[in-house]
């Protein structure tokens, strides 16, 4: 038993790190605190992690690689071997050679990714804890106390460094201090079916739908089989008075492939889109993942970039933890980091993002028709964004200088 | 805040909360409704339109 109820005593543990949240940037930062040499909590307060999943579920392959994570068919269910961008009118751009945009390369199934990352985090040594909820945190000498719930019962972990990997509602950072929270007009409101009967032009290629049909974001059909596919899309709530779930109701009706699906699933979720916030650490406190805004803005894509991240804080905390020195100045070289592989590029990618979010339908249409003639050397998002400035006078104004 | 029953618990609402007031459990919203300042930005953000103001 965690606390005595009758008596009030709150149990206290004690440790080097205690990650808040089990997604894919907390279990990596888990497994590499743990593998540092540091004693390691992890805790989350769903009762399966991974599920349910807010997520269209793609990964890049050079992201996983680099993270050194074998892929494996129990959660990387589907190759994609292309992509498909489609104007409102229509008109589609295909482009199926060497994929390297940061989406694309494997669909996942998440619910057993998420878990399959948890492991490896506990088989590193880090400590797992199932529906435990983190409900708030107090400064306590040369760390921080965390009061947290579990099976209606509370109790506390005292640990040295707090790692807030929380997700999109982001209260630990908060708790610290941190502005971890996301303005309204900078989270993508996502809604998602996972579908059977989708009839894709071609099974292997992701697809992107642009346009009003979902102001602020995108809608995208990612295949996970054959004629099974994550429909979804994602608006930026300020933008419209419709609700996501309203779009993707009407998407799913208009839209060729999905005219016979069957969804088997419901998702919703948002997705902090606004680029990663200044600060993502201070005295004993690091946050990584979607909590620290480490999403991709263009695309909405965060697993690999959280990861990325989630790899950089747990080596940082692991380092910190055997100098015993858990101050702001020591754990700033997370930040440092972080800026240095990914800083610049998620700043480019939200300039981009800004830009097609002001274009109108009709000057999206004319853009498809643009690239209708347009060869690609190479298929990586700075290449697109490449060719875009090359076929609209308004875009090299606006990112003539940035690629 | 009125949580209606369809609510998913994805904790969008409590991402937006511009004074970090949502606790998001498993499948329970925690409202500090004391400290809300009914700005009504979780209601506008829901994707499924699960909040009403009381
Ligand atoms: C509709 C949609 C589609 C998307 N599609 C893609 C895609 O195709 N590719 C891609 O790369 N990204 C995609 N994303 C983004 C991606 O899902 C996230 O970037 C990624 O999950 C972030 O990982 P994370 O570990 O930071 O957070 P999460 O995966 O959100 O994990 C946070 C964890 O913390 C737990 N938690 C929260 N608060 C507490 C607490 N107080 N105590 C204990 N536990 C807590 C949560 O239960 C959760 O398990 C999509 C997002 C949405 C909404």
């Amino acid at each position: 038993m965690i606390m005595d109820n009758k008596i009030g005593l709150i149990v206290m543990i004690e440790t080097d790190v205690l990650v808040i949240g089990a997604g894919p940037a907390g279990s990596t930062a888990a497994k590499h605190a743990a593998l540092g040499g540091a004693k390691v909590i992890l805790v989350e307060k769903k009762s399966e992690i991974g599920a349910p999943k807010r997520c269209a579920e793609g990964v890049s392959k050079e992201g996983l690689k680099l993270l050194g994570i074998e892929p494996d068919p129990r959660w990387a269910v589907k190759e994609i071997d292309g992509i498909r961008l489609v104007a409102p009118n229509g008109t589609d751009v295909w482009l199926n050679d060497e994929i390297k945009l940061p989406e694309a390369g494997y669909i996942l199934e998440r619910k057993v990714f998420d878990k399959f990352m948890a492991m490896d985090a506990g088989r590193a040594g880090a400590d797992i804890k199932i529906k435990t909820l983190a409900k708030g945190m107090r400064k306590e000498g040369s760390g921080y106390v965390v009061t947290c719930e579990t099976m209606g019962e509370l109790f506390e972990i005292k640990a040295k460094i707090i790692i807030a990997a929380d997700g999109p509602e982001s209260h630990v950072g908060r708790w610290a201090g941190i502005k971890t929270g996301t303005k309204a007009k900078n989270m993508e409101s996502g809604v998602q079916f996972e579908m059977c009967n989708v009839e894709m032009e071609d099974p292997d290629v992701l697809e992107f739908y642009f346009g009003s049909l979902a102001p602020g974001g995108y809608a995208w059909i990612f295949p996970k089989g054959n004629d099974i596919a994550n429909v979804g899309l994602a608006v930026i709530a300020t933008e419209t008075d419709k609700t996501a779930y309203q779009y993707l109701l009407d998407f799913v009706d208009n839209c060729p492939a999905t005219k016979n699906a069957k969804a088997v699933e419901l998702n919703i979720g948002g997705d902090p889109v606004g680029g990663m916030i200044k600060q993502m650490s201070d005295d004993n406190v690091l946050v990584v993942g979607d909590a620290a805004g480490q999403v991709n803005p263009l695309t909405g894509g965060g697993i690999i970039s959280g990861m990325t991240c989630g790899m950089f804080a747990g080596k940082v905390a692991a380092e910190a933890i055997t100098e015993k020195d858990y101050s702001a100045k020591r754990l700033s070289a997370y930040d440092k980091k972080c800026q240095e592989e990914l800083g610049s590029k998620l700043n480019k990618y939200l300039k981009v993002k800004d830009y097609l979010s002001s274009l109108s339908d009709s000057e999206l249409d004319s853009i498809a028709d643009a690239f209708q003639n347009v060869e690609f050397e190479e298929i990586s998002t700075t290449e697109l964004i490449k060719k875009l400035i090359k076929v609209s006078p308004k875009a090299l104004l606006k990112l003539g200088k940035l690629f | 805040m009125i949580v209606k029953e369809w609510c998913m618990y994805c904790g969008e609402c409590a991402g937006v909360c511009p004074r970090n007031l949502i606790e998001v459990k498993e499948t329970v919203l925690v409202f500090d409704d004391e400290q809300c300042k009914e700005c009504e930005i979780c209601v506008k953000c829901c994707p499924i339109d699960a909040l009403e103001k009381n």
